[in-house]
């Protein structure tokens, strides 16, 4: 068991140090797709805090991502170095999270679910209106504040850091109840869990690593509108990803990202999949709920099974 | 001062009563029993008093404090521990983690290598499975576990809904056995029943529960020959 750690430790910190040294030997291209996989991976292993451990399906989390996004460009263009705003769109997130948390979460199941869609759109629908904000067409970061290596840095090392996070939080004591709270909340709720303080804590944990993540996105694109962070396809594909990968499990999330971070690149390269991107997700999601619920996590364990069964017994 | 007494409680589901006017207490150290049929009532009373449904009317006084407008989670805390119908055990985790999650309080967490070595005692059984993830185990065995969870919790009071439910006559006399032995370890015991034989024969006092409402009280001895009950519960006629 502790070696089986000490592994995991040791392969964590050196994917972390080959991504800190990865700007002085890959090309501008690799990095540019590596970042956008490290992006997916912090929204898929995040949301999965709260949808997979927790099993809170919400589908309202790029409110998160815009306002950390929103958050870094209005700070930034009052004068403040964009990395000192990455801590506030962080704790903005995460307070919003805490006031739309304490009404949502006394729904149950698709209540819940149908609640975040209205939330996210309605968070959309006011930064679209924003006058200060830049109403729809949003806002470019001032010139000057954009350093592609530290940025790369700061994402692909926030991705090691949220699987180092999942890992922790499956461990503890925290990530029990999260379970338990999943599996049955009834029971929970008469075994002393306080089930609407343990879902509001970690959607404010998980609301906070997606408005880091905003921050360094209005960053990198340099020009956040409410298209580009508040849309409903985005708040789609932040489920999607670990629910095709795993839901629930650490691997799962990250699995996920890279295909629909490895997916969303080729489709991006060829415009006429573009706008049926939507399709392809849906057509994903539904062989995942058909044919392995347990996404390809589950998959990939089935068949690891099968190839070990085969090698003692067949052989 | 009675441990529980709950006092003229009514409970709707929106505008269907399932529970009306009832009234009753369990002293400290007792076995209290509620019987009756499908659907009378007793389900929905063990939810009310452990939390997770609010009364329309009445009161439910632990310990001489109300517990109304306490959510169910303080009640634990408070000595008041709820083991489920159906179990309604966490199925994706192993035996002992249940087991560890039944200890969650403050309180309770403080002494939780303790309790689990009594409840070890009380159930070998489950110390013998508890690296099995807790939905493979037999319907018996989960009901001993969801028993011992309860008892991570350190009640003073401990809820049973239903725990015969789908077992066979012999586990279904250990767990019968288990519950005088929680008794007698000091933990007052509230019970919900349809197997009026068993629950009558184990019970200090009972409540007979029709359609909603308390229709008789009394101690279980003397209610097991009642021969309204006889007739009724016990399939004992033309006494």
């Amino acid at each position: 068991m502790t070696s089986k750690r000490a592994l995991e430790a040791a392969g964590m910190l050196a994917v972390a140090g080959a991504l800190y040294f990865a700007p002085s030997f890959l090309e501008r291209g690799t990095l540019n797709d590596l970042w956008s996989v490290a992006l997916a991976v912090v929204l898929a292993s995040s949301w999965n805090l709260l949808g997979g451990f927790a099993g809170q399906v919400s589908i309202g989390y790029s409110a998160f991502l815009g306002i950390g996004a929103y958050t870094t460009v209005l700070l930034a263009l009052q004068g403040t170095p964009p990395v000192l705003t990455l801590p506030l769109g962080a704790l903005l997130a995460a307070g919003f999270s805490v006031i739309i948390g304490y009404p949502t979460f006394r729904l149950r199941g698709p209540y819940f679910t149908i609640a975040t869609i209205g939330v996210g759109e309605a968070v959309r629908v006011v930064a679209s209106s924003l006058s200060f904000a830049g109403g729809a067409s949003g806002l470019r970061m001032p010139a000057g504040s954009y350093d592609f290596e530290s940025n790369f840095r700061s994402m692909t090392l926030l991705a090691v850091a949220l699987v180092w996070i999942a890992l922790a939080i499956s461990r503890s004591a925290f990530g029990s109840a999260l379970s338990a709270v999943r599996q049955d909340i009834d029971a929970a709720e008469a075994l002393g869990v306080n089930s609407t303080r343990l879902k509001v804590t970690v959607h404010a944990l998980s609301a906070a690593l997606v408005g880091l993540a905003g921050g360094l996105f209005a960053i990198n694109f340099q020009y956040v509108s409410p298209g580009s962070v508040f849309d409903f396809r985005l708040s789609l594909t932040i489920v999607l990803m670990p629910i095709v990968g795993g839901v629930g499990t650490v691997a799962g999330p990250v699995l996920g990202a890279i295909l629909f971070g490895w997916l969303q690149l080729k489709l991006l390269s060829i415009p006429a999949l573009l706008s049926s991107s939507l399709f392809i997700y849906g057509a994903l999601l539904i062989a995942v709920m058909l044919f392995e619920p347990k996404g390809l996590l589950g998959l990939v364990r089935r068949l690891w099974a099968r190839r070990l069964r085969r090698f003692y017994i067949d052989a | 001062m009675s441990l529980l007494s709950v006092e003229s409680l009514d409970v709707s589901y929106g505008n269907v009563q399932a529970v009306w006017d009832v009234s009753f207490r369990v002293e400290a150290g007792e076995i209290l029993t509620l019987v009756g049929a499908n659907g009378a009532g007793k389900t929905t009373l063990l939810k009310t008093v452990a939390g997770l449904l609010a009364p329309r009317r009445g009161r439910i006084l632990f310990d001489g404090r109300d517990l109304v407008d306490r959510p169910a989670h303080t009640r634990t805390s408070d000595g008041l521990v709820l083991v489920p119908e159906a179990r309604q055990l966490w199925p994706g985790m192993t035996v002992l983690e249940n087991l560890e999650m039944g200890a969650w309080g403050k309180r309770a967490r403080a002494e939780s290598a303790r309790t689990l070595a009594e409840v070890f005692a009380m159930f070998p059984v489950l110390e013998e499975r508890h690296a099995q993830k807790a939905g493979t185990l037999s319907g018996g065995e989960q009901q001993m576990c969801a028993i011992g969870r309860g008892l991570m919790a350190r009640p003073r009071l401990l809820l049973l809904d239903e725990p015969a439910l789908g077992l066979s006559p012999r586990l279904v006399r250990e767990v019968f056995a288990s519950l005088s032995a929680i008794r007698k370890a000091g933990v007052t015991v509230l019970l919900v029943e349809q197997n009026v034989a068993h629950a009558l024969a184990l019970a200090d006092h009972a409540c007979v529960l029709e359609t909603g409402r308390v229709t008789l009280a009394g101690r279980a001895q003397d209610l097991a020959g009642d021969p309204r009950v006889r007739e009724e519960f016990l399939g004992v006629s033309g006494v």
